[in-house]
Order: structure tokens, then C-alpha cells, then sequence
């Protein structure tokens, strides 16, 4: 297994801090892509960060009321060593469906 | 053509000893034991070397063979290409890699006019054995130029072999053999199937002593034949056993080179079960189905009990991920195709 560390993106304007608002995932989650992570303020606005990619929570960095810089640790990503691409999602594998029947009177000389 | 690594061991009776890892795992273990046992072996490309790669397929590699012997390039295909034809007229063994199908383009001068005939230009004293890897064909809902299925064009290319695994056995054997090659060989990786795992024998590609070079039966069956190569051969595979809940006995062939095409081994099975469709993920027109139709009815024009069927991608660039699923051949269109050939009559 591999950990990957995501910091505090730039949230825009010059912006170089955020407060912890609360956090939606917890260490022990498996979490989606896009999936909100944690709402921030900063001296805007408050914001939903989604995450930036699947995997499982290892740590989260700061508590609600806390201030953490912009590219600071913010969350700790727990992934299969064989599983992490750059580009792109990996395939998921699903039961095969069906909608089409096939249908012919086979002669068998 | 005698220095395979394969051709010795298939001979020899060793105990079953598979291995279950992804293809990924398997590419990676193939390329360490080819740097380990040809000192001539270089890999290089975007991020092969420090990264390990963007799909990991280099991983550790650097570390454990040193930066002089896989390394990292400069973002520019015609470069990594270029230097490979110097370094192979120096007499290295370069496997360098095009991070994505639709990357080769700009290297397309470097490969179709020097890679493809420096052997032919100069009556053989300039042989280029280089093994080019391209992680290929879509499914992962990547952005342009990272679907592409360029199978058709390298294999219009005289002085090219073209070939494309299937599962994680085949991608670990024929990407040693390949390595062994004095021609250059496009080796198309179906990135879709990079994490799903299977069992690896590397002590043997194919315990019925089978040729490393031909096509391969993957399930053999009597009423129709399914032929595919890369990503389409586990779908084919799905396909066969729904077609079997319905009475028909699916046979399907993995095509693995696509320049040479197996075309004795075409004939083969659909002599057998007289009815054909060719399933791939490029567009229709001029892919390589056509070719596979063509070699088919060459051979079984006599005993086909119908046209062969084309079931492909469409005549539109590669689609955003969001329209994949309708783009590459899904289960339903495959099995359309297939009642298409079953219900042929006559005029």
C-alpha cells in the first residue's frame, strides 16, 4: 500500500490559509473521487473541497476552528500500490449484463 | 530469429509454479529480468525513470538498474524515438515508451521512416531492435489522445510487428520475447486491463508448446468465432459464456500479433465453426477487422455459413470518457453482431 499525502490547494485570489469548518470523511473511510472532503472558510468564502482522488483515509490534518496554510498537509490517502495511475481511472469489474438474446436454429452438419 | 528466451523453455517439464499478479506487476517483472539479463537493454520515455511511470510499469526499475540504463526523456515523442534508432544503431536494445497511444503521432516520421526500414535501407547491417511500448486502446476515461487504438497504422507499415497481450500471462511472455526480436515490434499494452490480475506462469507461455508468435485459442467452441486482441478479448470472453446460456458455443481467438496476422490459425477455427465476427475498439473503416475478414474468407469461402461480422468502434475521433461506454464495442453490440451471422440465409 501506498500514502498520498494531498496539501491545501490555492483556493484563489491570493488566499493563503483556510479554517477548518468541519470535516465529512473521517480516518477508516473509503472515499470516491469528488467526494466532499471538508468545508473550509477562508477570508471569502466557504468551501467544499471534493476529493482528488479514491481511496482509503489515513489521516486528516486539523480540527474544526484550526488554520492550515495553503500547501500544507490537509489529508492522508491510503491506495494499492497497483492501483495508483496519474491519468485516468481504473476500470471497475462488474458482473457482465445483457439485453440482447441470441436466437437461431443451428444445423449441425 | 533463434535467440528466444521462449522457444528453449516450453520444451522443459517444470512443476506448475504460477504467480497471480496484474498485468502491470507482470510488465514490470518482465522488463527488470530483460535489463538484468541483456546489458544492452535501455528504457526511457516520460517519466519512466524516477516516477516509474505513469501506469507504475517501470516502477523500481532506476533504483535496482541505475539512471544510465532507464531514464527519463524530454517531453517530445520524435526525440525519444530518434535517439532509440541512434542508440540501436550503436547496437543497444532500446524498449523505449510513447506514455499514451495518442502520443506516437508526433513521432510517427521517426518510426515509419527510420525505425520501420534502417534494417531494409541498409541491406541488413543496421537492424533495429527496438521494442516500443504504447499503453493503448480506451476504457480508463482519460482525455483526448489517451484512447486510441493505432493498431491498423503501424500494421500498414512494412518493417514493423505489431502485437498486443492480452491478460497478464501473455503481456509477461510475449514482452520478453519481443525484447529478444531483431525487428522492431509496436508493443499496444490494453491500459484498460493494467489492474485486473491473473495467473502468470513464467517458467512457460504455453504448456502445449504453442508458438509465442501466433494467434491463441482462448476458449474453444463450435459454432462461431470470436476473433479479438487486447482489452476485447476478456469482453469476448464474457460474451461467450452469455452466448452459451442461449444454446451457442462461442470460440475465441486472441489474435496477439496483429503484423503477422496468424492467418493459418484464423482458418483453423473458423473451418471449424464456419461463422466469424472480428471485434476492436479503432473505427471501422480500414481497421484492422477488415484485414482479419479478408484472410477469413480467403481461406473458408467454401464452408462460411455467413458474411463475417465487423462489431468496432465508429468513424469519430476517440470520445470524451463520459461516451466511452458508447463508443468501444460493449456486450450488447457483440452479441447483435453475433445473431447478425446466425440468422445469414442465403439469397
Amino acid at each position: 500500500m501506498a500514502e498520498i499525502s494531498f496539501p491545501l490547494p490555492d483556493l484563489g485570489e491570493g488566499l493563503i490559509e483556510a479554517t477548518v469548518l468541519e470535516w465529512l470523511v473521517a480516518p477508516g473511510d473509503q472515499v470516491e473521487r469528488n467526494q466532499p472532503l471538508v468545508e473550509v472558510e477562508t477570508t471569502k468564502s466557504a468551501v467544499e473541497l471534493p476529493s482528488p482522488q479514491a481511496g482509503k483515509v489515513v489521516r486528516i490534518h486539523g480540527g474544526p476552528g484550526d488554520k492550515i496554510n495553503v500547501g500544507e498537509p490537509l489529508i492522508v490517502f491510503e491506495v494499492p500500490d497497483n492501483t495508483a495511475g496519474i491519468v485516468g481511472t481504473v476500470p471497475k469489474e462488474e458482473a457482465p449484463k445483457r439485453r440482447v438474446r441470441l436466437s437461431a436454429v443451428l444445423d449441425e452438419d | 530469429m533463434s535467440n528466444s528466451i521462449l522457444e528453449g523453455e516450453a520444451l522443459v517439464e517444470s512443476p506448475a509454479a504460477t504467480t497471480v499478479m496484474s498485468m502491470q506487476q507482470a510488465l514490470n517483472r518482465a522488463l527488470d529480468e530483460v535489463l538484468a539479463e541483456n546489458p544492452k537493454t535501455l528504457i526511457f520515455g516520460e517519466d519512466c525513470g524516477r516516477l516509474g511511470g505513469v501506469f507504475r510499469i517501470t516502477d523500481g526499475l532506476q533504483a535496482r538498474h541505475g539512471e544510465r540504463r532507464v531514464f527519463d526523456t524530454p517531453l517530445a515523442e520524435s526525440g525519444i524515438l530518434g535517439m532509440s534508432v541512434g542508440l540501436a544503431m550503436a547496437g543497444f536494445h532500446p524498449i523505449p515508451e510513447v506514455q499514451f497511444d495518442g502520443f506516437a503521432y508526433p513521432a510517427i516520421n521517426q518510426i515509419v521512416c527510420q525505425i520501420a526500414r534502417m534494417n531494409y535501407r541498409s541491406r541488413g547491417t543496421l537492424p533495429m531492435p527496438i521494442t516500443l511500448r504504447v499503453p493503448s486502446f480506451g476504457g480508463i476515461r482519460a482525455p483526448e489522445h489517451h484512447g486510441e487504438s493505432l493498431e491498423s497504422l503501424f500494421a500498414h507499415v512494412p518493417g514493423l510487428k505489431v502485437v498486443s497481450p492480452s491478460n497478464p500471462h501473455e503481456a509477461y511472455h510475449l514482452l520478453k520475447y519481443a525484447a529478444t526480436r531483431p525487428d522492431p515490434v509496436i508493443f499496444m499494452e490494453p491500459k484498460s486491463r493494467y489492474w485486473q490480475k491473473g495467473e502468470v506462469d513464467v517458467a512457460r507461455h504455453d504448456a502445449a508448446g504453442g508458438s509465442p508468435t501466433g494467434a491463441k485459442v482462448m476458449r474453444e467452441g463450435r459454432h462461431l468465432t470470436l476473433v479479438a486482441w487486447g482489452a476485447m478479448v476478456a469482453r469476448c470472453l464474457q460474451v461467450a459464456e452469455l452466448a452459451a446460456e442461449d444454446g451457442i458455443d462461442i470460440e475465441v481467438l486472441d489474435l496477439r500479433w496483429l503484423k503477422p496476422i496468424d492467418a493459418a490459425a484464423l482458418a483453423a477455427s473458423v473451418r471449424k465453426t464456419r461463422r466469424a465476427v472480428v471485434v476492436h475498439e479503432a473505427p471501422l473503416t480500414s481497421g484492422l477487422g477488415a484485414e482479419v475478414a479478408q484472410l477469413i474468407t480467403q481461406s473458408c469461402f467454401d464452408t462460411l455459413r455467413g458474411p463475417v461480422e465487423r462489431v468496432t468502434g465508429f468513424d469519430v475521433p476517440y470520445p470524451s470518457g463520459d461516451l466511452e461506454d458508447e463508443y468501444i464495442p460493449n456486450i450488447d453490440r457483440i452479441l447483435f453482431g453475433i445473431q447478425r451471422v446466425l440468422e445469414y440465409k442465403r439469397g
